[in-house]
């Protein structure tokens, strides 16, 4: 194994923010017609409006759809579990599922989810790559 | 819009062909095409190619000009096309639109792809591109992936098995193997296809398309000088172009993009999913196939499953779906897989399909998708071809 020292990034560093209460994922609000998406855009796509705010996504939701691949990009060791997450905002999300073995079992459409940050991939060089990924909820409702 | 008819068609069997160069696949394609519409190169007025990438070394420059200088069809203006997995019906559309509006009397579409010489993990890069915002290729989403979640969230909405999805694959084999320009041609059963390995749950290996290389080409002539180049022109009465909208809101479960086009194909048309005799469509995976029975109006949304289980778009079927084997046998070789569904189509509007013959075809739909972004389709063309 080698020593270098390996570092740890986000997969892209718009996506996430501390805005008080720890990192969260940052959506984009327009606040003229207040849709909101992820990841932020240069303008709100629904009206054309350039100012723009950020805020943070609530990381809840409901498992839209889900599935278990068998084959993928090198640096996620197969298989994994992925999905479609409704997030509570409107906002449809691509995710890597965890914490959620025997996933056949665990994993059920419909259910409430929640996301955690967490590496999610290794780079050529071992670099840790962080991002999101979202296990089945445990908190009450919140 | 003037009358356009297709007067040529040159196919070949789709494989591994690395010892050939991408120029040399166009060739092959375009002399066919041109030969079977009784012309000469120097009958072609313009020339649409649809290429996706040189997977080995990136864009695909120039490669309508390559090709064509080799067969004498230079000076006409030749234009490149991309559009993800529908690439092909791109070239189509833009040689159709050409002639449709009068731009010129006759145009030669083609498209050709050499994917066998990348691998896997290079292809998945190019496909998965660090331009999509959301980065699902980043993040261990797939092609198969996003079918598999698809297949997962019909089969949860609609009480669509894993057996019904089997049973696409195992019609596309079938018809695969009565072509003999089909890449895969053993036939497959539902216990085979289900036993296969698991490529993305619940999809198994004969559920998703192969890739390849290969070419097809065809020859668009006004209408009205049809019959002086063939005695069996076969009309486009619709050819439509729309783009996804990427919903984050709704199920997923439904192309959208599907939708739209289909609707604006048979506008143009003037017929309705009642009058479809036979139909090619982007079947990159088993489930993809059930969906679009639904979205293109073959069946209700949510029927899909039972539409193949009935034998609705197999032999003597309804509306027999991808004749040709489809992509799950011929292998999706990305620019030439939508000109290569329309001479599908020609062949049997023209009485030329061999075994796997749809008796009485007069009227035919052609549908391609061409890649994928957050929830939905980038690009979709649907046509339809009547004899």
């Amino acid at each position: 194994m080698s020593q270098g020292m390996k570092s740890r990034r986000f997969i892209d560093e718009g996506w996430f923010h501390d805005f008080g209460q720890g990192m969260s994922l940052t959506g984009g609000r327009c606040p003229a017609c207040g849709q909101t998406y992820f990841p932020t855009k240069p303008v709100c796509p629904s009206c054309f409006n350039a100012e723009q705010q950020k805020i943070p996504l609530s990381g809840k939701g409901t498992l839209h759809t889900f599935a278990r691949s068998h084959m993928g990009p090198s640096g996620i060791p197969t298989p994994f579990t992925i999905g479609f997450i409704d997030l509570r905002e409107g906002i449809k999300l691509f995710s890597l599922l965890t914490q959620c073995e025997p996933w056949d079992k665990v994993l059920a459409v419909g259910m409430e989810m929640e996301m955690v940050i967490e590496p999610i991939r290794q780079d050529e060089e071992g670099n840790e790559i962080v991002g999101y990924k979202f296990r089945p909820s445990r908190g009450k409702s919140s | 819009m003037r009358a356009v008819a297709i007067a040529g068609i040159g196919g070949m069997r789709f494989g591994t062909y690395g010892d050939r160069s991408l120029r040399v696949l166009g060739e092959e394609a375009c002399i066919k095409a041109i030969r079977d519409a009784g012309m000469t190169p120097r009958d072609i007025q313009q020339a649409y190619v649809g290429n996706l990438a040189q997977w080995e070394w990136g864009q695909g420059l120039l490669i309508g000009h390559y090709v064509l200088r080799e067969i004498g069809l230079t000076k006409i203006p030749i234009t490149r096309v991309e559009n993800g997995c529908a690439t092909g019906s791109n070239a189509f559309h833009e040689a159709w639109y050409r002639v449709a509006t009068g731009g010129c009397d006759i145009a030669l579409a083609f498209g050709v792809e050499q994917m066998t010489v990348a691998s896997s993990e290079k292809i998945l890069n190019v496909f998965t591109g660090r331009q999509h915002a959301e980065r699902s290729g980043d993040m261990g989403n797939s092609a198969p992936g996003l079918f598999g979640l698809l297949a997962r969230r019909h089969m949860e909405e609609f009480g669509t098995t894993r057996e019904q999805m089997a049973m696409v694959a195992v019609k596309n084999r079938h018809y695969g193997s009565l072509n003999p320009e089909a890449q895969l041609t053993q036939a497959v059963t539902v216990e085979e296809v289900l036993k296969d390995r698991m490529i993305c749950d619940p999809l198994t290996l004969p559920q998703c398309c192969p890739r390849g290389d290969g070419a097809a080409a065809v020859v668009l002539v006004a209408g009205k000088i049809a019959k002086k180049y063939t005695s069996t022109p076969v009309s486009v009465a619709a050819s439509v172009q729309v783009s996804g909208t990427y919903p984050d809101t709704g199920s997923y479960t439904c192309f959208d993009t599907d939708v739209r086009a289909a609707a604006a194909a048979y506008r143009m048309a003037g017929l309705g999913p009642e009058d479809i005799d036979l139909a090619e469509v982007h079947d990159c995976f088993s489930v993809a196939e059930i969906v679009h029975y639904e979205d293109l109006g073959f069946c209700r949304k949510g029927e899909g499953g039972r539409f193949i289980e009935e034998g609705h778009s197999g032999p003597g079927g309804k509306i027999p779906v991808n004749t040709s084997g489809g992509l799950l046998s011929k292998g999706h070789v990305i620019g030439a897989t939508g000109v290569s569904q329309i001479i599908e189509l020609v062949r049997q509007l023209r009485r030329q399909a061999g075994r796997r013959q749809v008796e009485g075809a007069r009227v035919a739909l052609q549908h391609n998708g061409g890649g994928f972004i957050h929830t939905d389709t980038a690009s979709c063309f649907i046509h339809i071809l009547r004899k």
